[in-house]
C-alpha cells in the first residue's frame, strides 16, 4: 500500500521537525499506540491493538529513524509482527518540511507499507481502512500540540491522505 | 505403511473431489482403492477444523492450509490458499454449500457437451444433498451425504444493521432469496453451510467416514505423489514420497484430484503438459498437452470501508446474510456476492465498517507453472485477477452499487461516509492494488474436446491421449462458477466416480 499527503501546520518548521524526530512524543499522537518505549535515540517500539469482529490481536513494532536532514529528509522504517498470524509488516515513511513563512510549515509525506504472510489475507483491508483515519487523528494531534505552543494562525486546508498522485 | 503393490484405482488427493471418488469407488468390494493425501489425516477431527467459531484460526493460524504468494501489479503481495489436510478445501473453507447457477452449466456444456448441462447433472446434485429445508422439492435432495444447515433464515431475529440491509435491499429490487440453490439465485439470501450438530461437516466426514473401514480402501496420508510413471499411452504407477520413504503404487486407473494448484503441477512433473514450462526445469516432455496450467481463474474480492456509527458483531467469515446482486441492472444474472463485515476496532478511532464485494464473473485468465523439478516446491501462479478491463469495470460498478445501497436511509443509520477508498478518483487504484480472492481457484486442467488445443481432459474427465488417467477436481472446470466452488468440486468428484465405474 502506498500513501502520500501534505498538511499545513501553523507552527515554525523547526518546532515541527523537533516533534517529528522525538519518537515518543510522535508516537503519543498515533491512535491506539501503547507501551511505547525508547530503545535508543533513533528507535522506539510499541504495540497497537486492533480487532476485526471476534478476532483480536496486538501488533508489536519497532520504528527506526534511518535518516534525518533538517528540513528536507526524514526517513523512518518500521518493522512489525502481529500476534495472531506472526506475519510481518514493513513500512517506510519519508517526510519533509517546506517552511511557508516563519509561522507556517507544510509537512509532506510518502509511505509504502507491505504486509507479508497470512496477515495479508485481511491485513491489506485493515491497513487501508485504518490508515487514512489514523493519519487524520495524527494530524489533529500534531496541530493541537504545535499550534497551541506557537499560537500561530490556523492552517490552510489539507491535501487528504491518499495514494500518491 | 507399505502401499506398494497393485490397485484398481489410485486417487491422488483427499480433497473435496478425491474423497468422493475414493468413497464411491470403494463401494464396489471387488475394487482395490488407494487414496493418497499430501496433508495429514487427523482423527478425531481437530477442534480448530470442526468448530465453526474457530474458522478464522484455521485460515490464519493452523497448519492445515497452504499459501501461494502472488503479486499485484503494484508489487504488493497476498497469499492464495488451499486446504492441506484430509477433506482439502472442505476442511478449511467457510462451509458454504452453494450450487453453480444454470448459466455455469450452460458454459460447461459448451466445452463438455450435454452431459454437463444443468438438467443432466440435477440428479447428481440432488443425490449429494441432505437439505432439511427444501429437500422435498423437485430441485433438491434429501438423504444424501452432505447436510445443508441454515443456522439463520430470513425471518429469524437479526441485528438491526442486518435487518436494515434486508429492508434497504428490497428497495433496490433485491428480493428475498430463502433458497440460493435455485438455477438463478438473486437477492437477499440465507446461506446454507455444511454443518451437523453445530460442527463442520467436511467431505472427509460426509463421504470418507463411512468408507474408512472397508478392507478394499487404503488411505495414505502425509504422502506426496511425486511423479506418474507413463509408458505406452498409459500410467503404469504412481511414485510416492511417504513417511516411510519412497514407494510406487501400481494402478489400473489413476485419478489425479490434487486440486487446481497441484494437479497441473503433478502432470507437468510427469512430463504431461506444455513443452516450454516442463523443459525449463530440466524435465522431458512425455505427453504434450498445452493447456496444463493455463486458464487459471479465481473470483476477485475487494473490500471497501465506511465510517461506522456503531459496531457490527456479524461473524467475520461465516456471515448470515449473503447478497447476490448485479453490478449493472441490465445483467440477466447476479454477478456479485456482497457481505457486510464486522467492524474494525482500533483504540482512538471510531469503528470502521467494511463491506466485501466478490465478483463472480471472471474474464481474466491466469496461469500456473513449475518453479523447479522438485515436487515439494510450490508451483508459481499468475492469477491475473482483474487483469481484464471489463472485470475492473464490473468491480467499479459494484462499488457504486454498494455505496448507493449503504446510503439508503435505513442503512445510513449505521454506515457513515466511505473512507477507503476516500475519493472517487482513487477507486480504480484501490481496486487494482488491494484485491484479494475468494479462494475459488479453478480451470488449470480444463475439459474440452480432442480438437480443443487447450483441453486437458475430455468431457468424461479422462486426460486426452492417456487411457487410464483421470482428473477429478475444480481444475477441470473450464469456467469458474457464479458460486463458491466446494459443491462444484464435490459434483466433479461424483461425475468422475460415475464415469470411471462405467469405463
Amino acid at each position: 500500500m502506498k500513501l502520500a499527503g501534505r498538511i499545513e501546520i501553523a507552527a515554525p518548521a523547526r518546532d515541527v521537525w523537533d516533534l517529528m524526530i522525538d519518537p515518543v512524543s510522535l508516537a503519543a499522537c498515533v491512535p491506539g499506540v501503547q507501551h511505547v518505549a525508547r530503545v535508543d535515540d533513533r528507535t522506539f517500539k510499541g504495540t497497537i491493538s486492533a480487532a476485526v469482529g471476534p478476532m483480536e490481536g496486538q501488533f508489536e513494532f519497532a520504528s527506526t529513524i534511518v535518516s534525518s536532514e533538517y528540513p528536507t529528509d526524514l526517513q523512518v522504517e518500521t518493522l512489525g509482527t502481529d500476534s495472531v498470524t506472526r506475519s510481518q509488516l514493513q513500512a517506510n515513511v519519508q517526510a519533509w518540511l517546506e517552511p511557508l513563512d516563519p509561522g507556517r510549515t507544510a509537512l509532506a509525506y510518502r509511505a509504502t507499507v507491505n504486509v507479508n504472510g497470512r496477515l495479508a489475507i485481511v491485513g491489506e483491508m485493515i491497513l487501508r481502512a485504518t490508515a487514512g483515519v489514523m493519519i487524520g487523528e495524527l494530524v489533529k494531534c500534531l496541530r493541537a500540540r504545535l499550534e497551541a505552543g506557537a499560537g500561530g494562525r490556523p492552517a490552510a486546508a489539507d491535501v487528504a491522505a491518499g495514494p500518491p498522485g | 505403511m507399505n502401499v506398494s503393490g497393485r490397485y484398481d484405482l489410485v486417487v491422488i488427493g483427499g480433497g473435496s473431489a478425491g474423497c468422493v471418488v475414493a468413497a464411491r469407488a470403494s463401494e464396489d468390494p471387488a475394487k482395490r482403492v488407494l487414496l493418497v493425501e499430501a496433508g495429514p489425516d487427523p482423527r478425531p477431527t481437530p477442534d480448530v477444523i470442526a468448530d465453526p467459531k474457530r474458522q478464522g484460526e484455521v485460515i490464519l493460524q493452523s497448519p492445515f492450509v497452504r499459501l501461494y504468494e502472488v503479486e499485484r501489479p503494484d508489487g504488493s503481495t497476498f497469499p492464495l490458499i488451499s486446504g492441506r489436510v484430509m477433506g482439502g478445501g472442505s476442511s478449511v473453507n467457510n462451509m458454504s454449500v452453494i450450487r453453480p447457477i444454470r448459466r455455469d452449466f450452460d458454459a460447461w456444456s459448451r466445452f463438455g457437451g450435454p452431459a454437463w448441462s444443468y438438467d443432466a447433472l440435477l440428479p447428481l446434485m440432488r443425490a449429494i444433498e441432505d437439505d432439511p429445508d427444501f429437500g422435498d422439492q423437485p430441485l433438491h435432495g434429501r438423504g444424501g451425504p452432505l447436510r445443508l444447515h441454515r443456522s439463520w433464515k430470513l425471518d429469524d431475529p437479526a441485528d438491526p444493521p442486518a435487518r436494515a440491509l434486508i429492508a434497504a435491499a428490497a428497495d433496490f429490487g433485491l428480493p428475498r432469496c430463502d433458497d440460493l440453490n435455485v438455477p438463478e439465485p438473486f437477492g437477499v439470501c440465507a446461506s446454507p453451510y455444511s454443518q451437523v450438530d453445530g460442527r463442520r461437516q467436511s467431505v472427509a466426514d460426509a463421504y470418507l467416514e463411512i468408507a474408512r473401514n472397508r478392507p478394499n480402501l487404503t488411505i495414505l496420508s502425509d504422502a506426496t505423489a511425486t511423479r506418474l510413471d507413463i509408458a505406452g499411452g498409459r500410467v503404469r504407477g504412481v511414485e510416492l514420497a511417504t513417511p516411510d520413504g519412497p514407494s510406487t503404487a501400481g494402478a489400473d486407473q489413476v485419478v489425479v484430484a490434487a486440486g487446481t494448484y497441484h494437479s497441473p503441477q503433478l502432470l507437468m512433473l510427469s512430463g504431461i503438459g506444455p513443452a516450454g514450462p516442463i523443459e525449463a526445469v530440466g524435465l522431458r516432455v512425455a505427453h504434450q498437452l498445452d493447456g496444463v496450467g493455463e486458464n487459471f481463474q479465481d473470483h476477485a474480492v475487494v473490500y471497501i470501508t465506511f465510517q461506522g456509527t456503531t459496531e457490527l458483531r456479524e461473524d467475520y467469515l461465516i456471515p448470515k446474510v449473503r447478497l447476490i446482486a448485479k453490478s449493472r441492472p441490465d445483467l440477466e444474472y447476479g454477478d456479485l456476492h456482497v457481505f457486510m463485515r464486522p467492524s474494525i476496532r482500533v483504540a482512538g478511532i471510531p469503528p470502521l465498517l467494511p463491506v466485501s464485494i466478490h465478483l463472480l464473473d471472471v474474464r481474466s485468465r491466469g496461469r500456473l507453472w513449475l518453479t523447479s523439478a522438485d515436487p515439494f516446491d510450490l508451483p508459481a501462479v499468475d492469477p491475473a485477477i482483474l487483469r481484464h478491463p471489463d472485470d475492473v469495470r464490473a468491480m467499479l460498478d459494484a462499488m457504486d452499487f454498494v455505496t448507493r445501497l449503504t446510503a439508503h436511509p435505513k442503512l445510513a443509520e449505521f454506515y457513515g461516509p466511505l473512507i477507503s477508498p476516500e475519493s472517487p478518483d482513487g477507486w480504480e487504484e484501490h481496486v487494482t492494488s488491494s484485491y484479494i480472492t475468494y479462494n475459488h481457484a479453478v480451470g488449470t486442467c480444463r475439459m474440452g474436446s480432442a480438437d480443443d488445443p487447450l483441453a486437458v481432459v475430455d468431457p468424461e474427465l479422462r486426460v486426452h491421449g492417456l487411457d487410464n488417467l483421470w482428473i477429478a477436481d475444480a481444475s477441470v472446470l473450464p469456467v469458474i462458477p457464479h458460486a463458491t466452488t466446494n459443491l462444484a468440486a464435490i459434483l466433479v468428484g461424483e461425475v468422475a466416480a460415475r464415469n470411471i465405474a462405467r469405463a
